[in-house]
């Protein structure tokens, strides 16, 4: 008879839960089934100290006190800024982490749950986008080229995730929690895939789907889940293009291996809207499920609701 | 995306083969730290540091707070952890439980990092001076009891002033002793780089003159910058000897 251990924190500014199935049956297995968990959960810390907008001492502020200076960096930060700027690449700039001192000015300048509040000394300059990051790979630096604060949210949960899922991969069948934001490797309990709801963007008590799912990650963005304190209808969501809160969707789930690129596109494409977003997903080989706010379902053409591992040479999904 | 050299062949486009490609590199980069970091934090969430001011050095591994204590506790220990909210409880095994809480005590300036923290004992002995509160009342070799043990830093001082530096996840401190006479006579803290601020510990230099030893008390909801703290002092007296 299978057991789990179950552990939550909270962290990154969000409730993250580690659910690791089996591997209890005797003391020393429970004792490195908890030191798993434990790893795992000193990677959020990590990913927190590296990539957090809200952290006045993390590694990827001290890139805009240095503006104009190419800046050596770890390989945590310059992996996942790289991503961040291949996602804004192939997303044409609706996806773009060079927002942070746009949204401090429209008061997403705390972290939530935490409340840890930050502010940048920087000018808000217009025109300002991905393409002021320069990369360079062989000395690993980063140079900001304009005034401006990345913000990561969403690659570094995503990557905080990913690093846990790691960890924890040994142990084959887990789940990882965060905020919604989740991994799921093997199976569950009931030597089952791992069954995930989809929650209903205008109805918190009413789910859109139920996924089984095995070795993937599922990442939801949507447009309930902050509000601005600043602006009257806007949420956390922006589209860079135009500085205002995306509108054009309400909720986009994204299943994909890794969760750093669940994370990142689901925002990409939530911005994008149902038939740019949906392109990039397809181009990509992820799948996805798309609400608007009048409630119309979008679909990527291979979705299914049992996700059993990608293929990574053809992407295709094996279901059962 | 600006300068970057390599390829720009179309397969290195695909953002799922660049993200767990990137994954993979990030996970091999800090895979050793990570390993030994877990290892020295599960030292620090399980009370290395007694209460009071005894001296007992063990290499052993650290006690979990639950069920599974691999030493008796003594009662002196079970009052000071009670003082240490944030380690002291586990999720038990099997049904889910959502034990999150994120309040911690008191001050808006401490946000909640942690809140139920499962210490997970190392199977390999902790590198760093895994200093284990309970292992006193034990039948450990190492372990010696307060009553038997002299404090031996005190004739093992020289006079002058020396610094150390302690580490944590929420930053550095820099402590400083000042040794006349082969005495403490004045603890500080010299440099306080945590993201919180020292004050919640200030009360503590002054335990360390008081006491003539750096173990100091655990201060709830500070536990990382006390520990900093701990391990700066522990430091500074190293030089002095």
């Amino acid at each position: 008879m299978s057991d789990a251990f179950v552990h939550t924190v909270s962290l990154m500014g969000t409730v993250v839960t580690f659910e690791v199935v089996g591997h209890g049956g005797d003391r020393q297995e429970r004792i490195e089934r908890e030191a798993g968990v434990e790893r795992a959960l000193e990677w959020f810390h990590r990913v927190s100290d590296c990539c957090s907008r809200f952290d006045e001492r993390s590694e990827v502020r001290r890139l805009s006190a240095q503006i104009g200076v190419s800046v050596p960096v770890s390989d945590m930060l310059f992996e996942a800024v790289r991503f961040a700027l291949a996602v804004a690449e192939e997303s044409g700039g609706a996806f773009d982490p060079t927002v942070g001192l746009r949204m401090e000015a429209l008061g997403f300048d705390r972290e939530y749950r935490s409340g840890r509040v930050v502010r940048t000394a920087l000018p808000l300059e217009p025109g300002v986008s991905y393409r002021d990051v320069r990369l360079d790979p062989e000395l690993k630096t980063i140079t900001l080229d304009a005034p401006l604060v990345l913000d990561l949210g969403a690659v570094a949960k995503g990557l905080a995730i990913d690093m846990a899922a790691r960890e924890l991969t040994p142990f084959e069948d887990f789940a990882i929690d965060a905020g919604g934001d989740l991994f799921f490797g093997g199976h569950n309990l009931e030597g089952a895939p791992w069954s995930v709801g989809i929650r209903h963007p205008r109805d918190e008590h009413e789910l859109i789907e139920t996924l089984n799912v095995s070795d993937v990650a599922v990442c939801t963005s949507g447009d309930y889940e902050r509000r601005s304190p600043a602006a009257e209808a806007g949420h956390h969501i922006l589209d860079p293009r135009s500085g205002d809160s995306a509108a054009a969707l309400a909720s986009v789930t994204v299943i994909a291996p890794a969760a750093m690129v669940a994370d990142a596109l689901s925002t990409a494409a939530f911005v994008l809207g149902p038939v740019k977003g949906l392109e990039l997903l397809e181009r990509h080989g992820v799948e996805g499920l798309m609400m608007t706010p009048a409630l119309e379902r979008f679909t990527t053409a291979s979705y299914r609701r049992e996700v059993l591992r990608f293929a990574q040479d053809d992407h295709a999904v094996r279901t059962t | 995306m600006g300068t970057e050299s390599g390829t720009n062949r179309k397969l290195s486009k695909n953002l799922v083969a660049l993200g767990t490609a990137a994954v993979l590199t990030v996970y091999a980069a800090g895979f050793v730290r990570t390993r030994s970091a877990s290892q020295r934090f599960a030292a620090e969430a399980a009370e290395r540091r007694p209460g009071t001011a005894t001296l007992s050095v063990s290499d052993a591994q650290p006690a979990t707070p639950t069920g599974e204590t691999l030493r008796p506790q003594a009662p002196a220990r079970q009052a000071a952890r009670a003082q240490s909210a944030p380690e002291s409880l586990r999720v038990a095994d099997s049904a889910r439980a959502a034990a999150a809480t994120p309040a911690l005590v008191a001050p808006a300036a401490q946000p909640a990092m942690t809140t139920t923290t499962t210490p997970a004992p190392a199977p390999d002995p902790v590198p760093t001076p895994a200093r284990d509160s309970s292992s006193s009342a034990s039948s450990s070799p190492k372990a010696d009891t307060a009553a038997h043990e002299p404090v031996k830093e005190r004739a093992q001082w020289k006079d002058g002033s020396y610094t150390g530096w302690g580490t944590s996840r929420h930053g550095d401190i820099e402590a400083g002793v000042e040794i006349d006479g082969g005495r403490i006579v004045a603890a500080y803290i010299s440099q306080c780089r945590t993201r919180y601020s020292c004050s919640w510990i200030s009360h503590l230099p002054p335990q360390v003159v008081t006491r003539q030893s750096p173990n100091v008390d655990y201060v709830s909801g500070a536990t990382q910058s006390t520990n900093a703290f701990y391990y700066a002092v522990v430091e500074a007296l190293a030089k002095a000897k």
